[in-house]
């Protein structure tokens, strides 16, 4: 029998309903602060009286159209889990009346009118359970003429694997030197709810600025920790555990910046960083516009417990960075760049030679109780490609290495070649992950001919998160696409939204992205009285390898360090 | 009425003669500075924060000062409203009417004092937000006394703090606090003529006992309404702050200036005593002093806004250049420059010498027009250029990559300006970067007066394509690297494209426009005609005569034998001074070879270099050589 469940329109679903539907698929501590709820009452109460007045039929006769529909945006046989959020969309064709049919082979059938889709939340995660291991359908209806006109049907197939709930990142200008209002975001995939963790502005005042980045999670937040830097005014990295925060400034005389970018260990608590002394240089004519570079790059090892840091990497003529572990905790994977330079002015050499610099993926064995690294070994070499890799990630199930690719360097945001490979690895033996080779790396189905970049595991390893510029080449925005069993990447959907026009409209990109399984803990509250608070100074441990090797403090970066960029990590 | 009448008009015609008059292109360019959409989401995004409504609101009407006439219109409007609710709130009388207009005055002047801080200002639509912030406190505190209903008090006690401050930010609370100020005056002074009706809703329930009980008396209950009014309009902000799971800021809609710009403070100290001050001493009488107090008070407040209004000649000469740059206007950029009786500001400089680059004449006139380093009357020197017209040069001179970044970094620091998107639109374009350039262009559409379509039409350039020479004759053009780029020509505006015909590279400017822009040309090398043509002025600006020939040469055939006047005071004067070229075979006008041995003539005869630069101006300051010799220590920025 054909459950047919019929809504309408510009902003369908009741009050009472959207309500249901947040608190069933979100638990946020704190609900939306963007959107006033005064503002939400009258437009559902509007909307309601809007779904009253009439409701959309499917039309009984129909032309073929005989070619898709144009929809904004286009997810069309995208692969979905099944609690994701309804994806609402824009039909970009001109018409008198717009009606949408959601459908399964089941039976369950959900009709929207209207040229944007606002699609109950409760009603769509029906359907896609009704759709779970099978297929949803969209027909798209539009009246042209007084003619209705029937677009080729969309299909997306839905998995039984589920996406973690949330997601956090952080929201930001496509920036380059200037910043204003940052804000840390949390983000429920399951509705359209989203709160602010943290607003740089309200510690912010006058020339006294302050950055946020990088909230990083520990196992996808499920130990209840995660970390972010503030940089500038009231600087440190936050540690949170559960709803303890602690604030650590990382900067040692001996390193050569704070912590930059994290990796938690999976099961210690422990977190490697690099640390760089990094500069931005602009291109005046390319419509990459910028280059951010490493003029010096180490890794370090910090242990939150004892508040000491470690070097796992220090060299001066390496750059590594964008650290990562194996979920077994026992190998560090991270990039590396060897570099000679040319002359004294570190500055002007990797201006004119920053084409050449390419990074290679390489590995250090672990032991989780004297917590020594091994020596590197390489695992993917890049360079021998023409290429230069990225923020490898490795799947919880420790089978793929997923990192990012592009013509050179290291900050692939900015760089329209940059693509998503992945490249199967052993999951618990660093030498049969090498041996592996990088023969077997593939670019993924999913890329585009802008730039992929920072990217994310799901807890369950069955979804990835990343950042694509496939929009305009400016803006990033966060697609996810299902990664199943056999290492395939299939067509990925973007972020779903209650209005379809968001990305379109907001000049703002979504930054360094993480899944959730939970919400964070501590309210903002919390985390600005913490940010407040002052920080607790990380003293220096020495080299954190098993054999200290020979130029590691000789050559020591720092006597290189760029003299007329101004390192954007150089302070806490 | 007939004594508001006078004042009124005078009012009006003062602000209006004061804004369309001198500070049109202020009001022009504040618009552009002004972020207003008309999405849902900027309206959520916007009204979800304290003062939210108020600041929607404001830079709604802001934007109007697109159009002058109407933005002006509206301004003054708001700003006469505030004269006669304050006159009903506080119940003043017609003699005292004159003082009604110390605080439209006060609030005319808040914007047009600031000058260049309107580029760096981050308050939200700096004209409207307190005019009508003030305007929404005047109307309660009037409705307070109007509506003499208990519940009505208990309710504009409870709810005007709260939702006024959500709403109107610190606007709600001064709602409150004006009202506690009028009450408790009222119950100091006893000053009950003017409120014969209000307050007896106690009395009757209390009957004969009435006035045995503490706060039956009348003026008890004023003091009580008072403290109740005061305290809640005082305590909502800080009870807000504790019970939002986030900080809140308690002043949202008061322009908070730095130390730097304190004297900027003063229209608002004044906006601020005024109705505390009228709140509890009331204005009342009909006495002939009382009016010619009032009136000379008027005339005063009048005499001070347009004294410290700012005024600055170069300030409005850069916004009215800048605009006819925008709008293509060469010549009119040029004659801006010879008028401007001031000494210029770099800023100036640099447009003219644009708007003589796009209309071919740099080669004979750019040595002629007026030059030197005025200092920008603002703190902080080095930003204006970059503010005001960093990308506009940035864009004509064919560094789209630092125009975009400019226009980026402004937009990261303002706010989503409509000024910064027109530059972010433009370079998108010329990049060939379709999509984006879609993006900016919905944004601009979502605007009130900046549509996307005013800038599909690359019209203003024609004048330079039409007077440039064509690059084809020149040796330079077969290695240009432009064949190579041809994916950025694509929807681009043509008369830019030879400008684009060099190898992209990893720069940074410092901020430092001009002398970026000087230095790239001056040290170029090869590149289409017109870059040969800038190499070789910017290495005349720079003084720098290394590559004087080569570049000489190669422009030389293209010349087809009319040598700009420029550049053939720079050849006799480079032969005579490093040697080794013979110009006689050169096409140099007999005229200028005389007037070079005039100079080297006149110079022999006079004494040291600051007596030659003096005595030399009137016969050569038109010249190449009275540059090169005489003019020193420009500050570029």
């Amino acid at each position: 029998m054909k459950k047919r469940i019929t809504i309408q329109t510009i902003a369908s679903g009741s009050f009472a309903g959207q309500g249901r539907a947040l608190r069933m698929h979100c638990t946020m501590p704190h609900p939306t602060t963007h959107i006033s709820y005064l503002s939400s009452f009258i437009f559902y109460l509007l909307s309601l009286l809007f779904t009253l007045s009439c409701t959309p039929s499917v039309p009984d006769q129909a032309d073929e159209a005989g070619r898709d529909a144009v929809v904004a945006p286009d997810n069309h046989d995208a692969t979905l889990p099944p609690n994701i959020a309804p994806l609402n969309f824009e039909i970009q064709e001109e018409g008198e009346a717009y009606v949408t049919r959601f459908s399964t082979h089941s039976g369950e059938e959900l009709v929207v009118g209207g040229q944007t889709t606002d699609i109950d939340t409760d009603r769509w995660h029906q359907l896609l359970q009704a759709a779970v291991g099978d297929t949803l359908f969209t027909d798209i209806y539009v009246r042209q003429d007084g003619r209705w006109n029937h677009f080729n049907r969309m299909a997306n197939p839905v998995v039984p694997d589920s996406i973690d709930p949330y997601i956090t990142y952080r929201l930001i200008r496509p920036s380059y030197v200037m910043y204003e209002e940052l804000t840390l975001n949390e983000r429920c995939l399951e509705s359209f709810a989203e709160r602010v963790i943290y607003e740089n502005m309200t510690l912010s005042h006058g020339n006294s600025g302050q950055c946020v980045n990088c909230h990083v999670p520990q196992r996808q937040g499920q130990s209840g920790r995660s970390q972010f830097h503030v940089r500038q005014a009231l600087g440190g990295t936050m540690f949170i555990d559960g709803d303890r925060i602690t604030k650590v400034n990382l900067k040692t005389d001996s390193t050569l910046s704070a912590g930059v970018y994290p990796a938690w260990h999976p099961t210690l608590n422990l977190i490697a960083y690099s640390v760089n002394e990094t500069g931005q240089s602009f291109h005046t004519l390319d419509p990459q516009k910028i280059e951010v570079i490493d003029y010096a790059s180490d890794l370090i090892l910090f242990d939150p417990e004892q508040g000491r840091v470690q070097h796992i990497e220090h060299t001066a003529r390496d750059y590594e960075s964008f650290p990562t572990w194996s979920p077994d905790g026992r190998t560090l994977y991270y990039i590396s760049a060897h570099h000679e330079p040319v002359g004294t002015d570190i500055d002007a050499d990797l201006e004119q030679n920053y084409q050449t610099l390419h990074y290679n993926i390489y590995a250090r064995a672990f032991d989780p109780h004297t917590r020594k690294f091994g020596p590197r070994q390489l695992v993917f070499d890049a360079e021998s490609l023409g290429k230069s890799a990225s923020t490898p990630r490795v799947s919880p199930d420790g089978r793929y290495l997923l990192f990012s690719l592009a013509d050179y360097g290291q900050f692939h945001i900015w760089h329209k070649s940059a693509d998503l490979w992945a490249m199967p690895i052993a999951a618990d033996s660093l030498t049969s992950s090498i041996e592996g080779g990088g023969e077997a790396a593939v670019a993924l189905p999913l890329n585009s001919p802008e730039s992929e970049s920072y990217h994310a595991w799901s807890s369950n390893g069955r979804w990835i998160l990343f950042s694509s510029r496939r929009d305009d080449g400016n803006y990033t925005r966060l697609y996810m696409a299902y990664f199943d069993a056999g290492g395939h990447a299939h067509r990925p959907f973007l972020l779903p939204q209650r209005q379809p026009r968001h990305d379109l409209q907001m000049l703002r990109s979504y930054n360094a992205a993480e899944f959730m399984v939970r919400p964070l803990q501590p309210s903002r509250r919390q985390l600005l009285k913490a940010v407040r608070s002052e920080a607790r100074r990380a003293t220096y441990g020495g080299s954190a390898l098993s054999i200290p090797e020979h130029d590691a403090d000789d050559t020591a970066p720092l006597h290189i360090a760029n003299q007329n960029h101004h390192n954007i990590y150089e302070s806490n | 009425m007939k004594q508001r009448l006078p004042f009124t008009f005078t009012f009006v015609a003062f602000a209006l003669c004061l804004l369309l008059g001198p500070l049109r292109p202020y009001l022009v360019e504040t618009a552009a500075l002004t972020p207003f959409y008309t999405t849902e989401s900027f309206a959520a995004e916007t009204i979800s924060k304290p003062c939210g409504l108020l600041f929607y609101l404001a830079s709604f009407l802001q934007s109007c000062f697109a159009r002058p006439w109407l933005g002006a219109s509206l301004f003054v409007a708001v700003l006469v409203a505030i004269a006669y609710v304050q006159r009903w709130a506080f119940r003043m009388s017609n003699a005292w009417f004159g003082l009604c207009w110390l605080m439209p005055f006060a609030l005319l002047l808040n914007y047009t004092q600031l000058g260049y801080l309107v580029y760096t200002l981050k308050f939200p639509a700096v004209a409207f937000t307190p005019a009508l912030g003030f305007l929404f406190t005047f109307s309660f505190v009037g409705l307070w006394f109007r509506w003499d209903k208990w519940w009505w008090k208990v309710a504009f006690a409870l709810v005007v703090p709260a939702i006024g401050f959500w709403l109107f930010g610190v606007y709600g609370i001064l709602a409150a606090l004006f009202t506690g100020f009028c009450e408790l005056g009222i119950g100091h002074w006893g000053l009950m003529t003017a409120h014969k009706g209000y307050g007896n809703f106690v009395q009757p329930g209390i009957g004969r006992f009435g006035r045995r009980l503490p706060f039956t008396d009348e003026r008890d209950r004023h003091m009580l309404w008072g403290i109740v009014v005061f305290s809640l309009g005082s305590a909502v902000p800080v009870l807000l702050r504790k019970v939002l799971p986030y900080p809140i800021d308690v002043w949202a809609g008061l322009v908070q200036f730095t130390d730097a710009e304190r004297q900027m403070r003063l229209p608002w100290i004044l906006a601020l005593m005024l109705p505390t001050f009228f709140a509890i001493f009331r204005m009342e009488g009909k006495r002939l002093w009382q009016t010619v107090v009032s009136a000379i008070v008027f005339v005063a407040a009048a005499f001070a806004t347009y004294t410290y209004s700012f005024r600055d000649a170069n300030f409005l000469g850069i916004l009215h250049m800048k605009h006819a740059a925008e709008a293509g206007q060469w010549e009119q950029v040029l004659t801006l420059a010879r008028t401007n009786e001031e000494e210029p500001t770099r800023a100036q400089v640099c447009l003219a010498r644009l708007a003589l680059f796009k209309t071919g004449r740099m080669g004979n006139e750019l040595f002629a027009y007026p030059d030197g380093a005025a200092s920008y009357n603002a703190p902080q020197q080095n930003q204006w250029l970059r503010l005001m017209i960093g990308p506009l040069l940035y864009y004509h001179y064919g560094k789209t990559g630092f125009a975009y970044r400019w226009a980026m970094e402004d937009l990261v620091e303002y706010g989503e300006r409509p000024a910064y998107l027109r530059y972010l639109l433009k370079v998108a374009r010329l990049n060939g970067e379709q999509a984006l350039a879609r993006r900016y262009e919905a944004a601009l559409d979502r605007t009130l007066f900046y549509k996307s379509s005013e800038y599909s039409e690359y019209s203003e350039f024609s004048e330079f394509s039409e007077n440039s020479e064509n690059s084809e004759n020149s040796e330079y053009s077969e290695n240009s690297e432009y064949s190579e780029n041809s994916d950025y020509s694509d929807n681009s505006d043509p008369s830019l494209r030879p400008l684009l015909s060099y190898t992209d590279q990893l720069d940074g400017d410092n901020g430092l426009v001009e002398f970026y822009l000087l230095q790239s040309f001056a040290l170029s090398q090869g590149g289409s005609r017109p870059m040969v043509e800038l190499a070789l002025m910017n290495s005349l600006i720079t003084k720098n005569l290394t590559d004087f020939w080569p570049r000489f040469m190669a422009l030389l055939p293209g010349w087809n034998g009319k040598i700009p006047t420029h550049y053939q005071e720079a050849a006799l004067m480079v032969a005579q001074l490093q040697g080794g070229m013979d110009t006689s075979s050169l096409p140099i006008d007999p005229a200028i070879r005389q007037r070079f041995e005039q100079l080297v003539q006149a110079s022999a005869q006079n004494g040291d270099n600051a007596s030659n630069a003096y005595a030399l101006r009137p016969a050569f300051g038109d010249t190449y050589w009275y540059y090169y010799f005489f003019v020193q220590g420009m500050k570029t920025t």
